[in-house]
């Protein structure tokens, strides 16, 4: 691979990583980790983005595939785009990076949960957190509440 | 740096109602440990409980139309929205019940009876697929608007925080409003022809959602105690200027005959007509008691859901 096309393969990937999800302004669709794969064709004009989703009914797709289309064809050496959802692998949230985490905490108040199954308030800390419903607003995301400081807490599914 | 997850200072008291104020007007946030005056707590309870209500009344209406939603795709998004909406309610009488004045059954039994208060809106009839595509691109458009601008100061801390994922998800609902009606607008001549009368039934009941002008002066607590950011006329006179020229660009004809652009380009509607708002904050607007019922028989329908979770 000539040093080009590297570049333009970095080139993409943070045109790519540019867009943020519709639900979550602040969070990049990188650090959500729905970013698979991405590949620049020989020629360099075709650039292929694979994509998984969180959640398969989740009514945003279209929304980021044409997001990140858009992103990817302001880059002047790139013709067409093509975004391909992807069977597997599964999304968990364990794809998130750090950077999510924190925004989701602290701009989102939404946390995952630990693998002890316990939650931790991302408001007071406090591990006084019970569930209070499976279904939140999204398919990503049930509700819980925190005793301490009397805050909803969304956590990531 | 300061986050919307910082830490709440428990257990805060104030001498007087002045001394309460001059925390608000240094940016100071209120949280449910701390002993605020009665009238905060008055207003702030009954400005949640009834956008928690909209947010029920709306969610339900949304869920009405996934059968008939054109295609999988757009069946896909009213789910979602209804979800949403369901969703921003339940964590919206989780906040409001905390504060101690209604428990969240009290709540939704005065709502189904047709003793509290929703947006405007939901007092309406939805009779086309356009009319949901109206709905959409200006009325959620309108509600978003609206709650922006309570996000931006919101003194009350677990309302800001949910309000932070509320604003977030009714912007993505817009872009589906923008997306539904530009298919619409871009159609055939019958499809233009019914967005057209959408838009005559719905355009006032958009503009009606921000309210009649505040009180003059900070004589409104909701602004005295920057829970409102932005005067009621001051967010609908913004919502013309934008959506006046974008309804134009499409080639529509807004129901407003004595609309018209000022000296300095500015687009004043006609004389508001503020009736039919107060005849919905009555529950007597068109659709109010179909609406309220139909409501009613979700929430005894489901009883045994409930009754099932307690045992």
């Amino acid at each position: 691979m000539s040093t080009v096309a590297v570049s333009l393969h970095e080139h993409v990937t943070a045109a790519v990583a540019s867009v943020n999800d519709p639900e979550y302004p602040d969070v990049s669709i990188a650090d959500l980790g729905l970013v698979e794969s991405v590949s620049v064709s020989e020629s360099g004009d075709v650039a292929t983005v694979g994509l998984i989703p969180t959640f398969s009914g989740c009514p945003a797709l279209d929304m980021i595939a044409s997001d990140v289309e858009q992103a990817v064809l302001t880059l002047t050496d790139v013709d067409r785009c093509v975004v391909e959802w992807l069977p597997g692998p599964v999304w968990t949230n364990a794809r998130l990076t750090a950077t999510a985490r924190t925004t989701l905490a602290d701009e989102f108040t939404v946390v995952l949960r630990r693998k002890d199954g316990g939650l931790r308030c991302p408001i007071c800390g406090s591990d006084a957190v019970a569930d209070q419903s499976l279904a939140g607003p999204t398919r990503c995301r049930s509700i819980a509440w925190c005793d301490s400081c009397r805050n909803p807490v969304e956590v990531m599914r | 740096m300061h986050t919307l997850a910082d830490a709440p200072t428990a257990g805060r008291t104030w001498s007087d109602l002045d001394d309460f104020q001059a925390f608000i007007d240094g940016g100071g946030m209120v949280e449910p440990g701390d002993d605020m005056p009665d009238e905060y707590r008055q207003e702030v309870f009954r400005f949640i409980e009834f956008h928690a209500n909209s947010e029920l009344m709306g969610g339900l209406t949304e869920r009405d139309w996934i059968p008939h939603a054109p295609g999988m795709r757009l069946k896909q998004v009213f789910l979602a929205k209804t979800q949403d909406e369901i969703g921003h309610a339940h964590l919206l009488y989780m906040v409001a019940a905390d504060m101690g004045i209604k428990t969240r059954t009290e709540m939704l039994e005065e709502l189904f009876d047709g003793r509290s208060r929703f947006h405007n809106v939901f007092h309406y009839q939805a009779v086309s697929w356009a009319d949901q595509v109206a709905i959409a691109f200006l009325v959620d458009a309108a509600a978003f608007n609206s709650q922006r601008a309570v996000f931006a100061e919101c003194t009350y801390g677990p309302y800001k925080r949910v309000l932070k994922r509320i604003v977030s998800e009714e912007g993505f609902h817009m872009r589906h409003g923008e997306e539904m009606l530009l298919r619409l607008a871009t159609g055939t001549e019958t499809q233009r022809q019914m967005f057209q009368e959408s838009l005559t039934r719905w355009w006032w009941p958009a503009v009606h959602l921000f309210g009649p002008d505040s009180p003059p002066g900070d004589a409104d607590p909701l602004i005295r105690w920057k829970i409102k950011s932005q005067r009621n006329e001051v967010l609908r006179q913004a919502y013309v200027q934008k959506y006046v020229p974008l309804l134009h660009g499409y080639g529509f004809t807004i129901p407003d005959d004595d609309l018209h652009q000022d000296a300095d380009g500015q687009w004043q509607p006609g004389d508001i007509d503020w009736e039919p708002l107060k005849a919905t904050m009555r529950n007597g607007g068109p659709d109010s008691a179909r609406r309220i019922a139909s409501a009613a028989a979700n929430w005894s329908d489901t009883a045994w859901v409930r009754e099932a979770l307690e045992q």
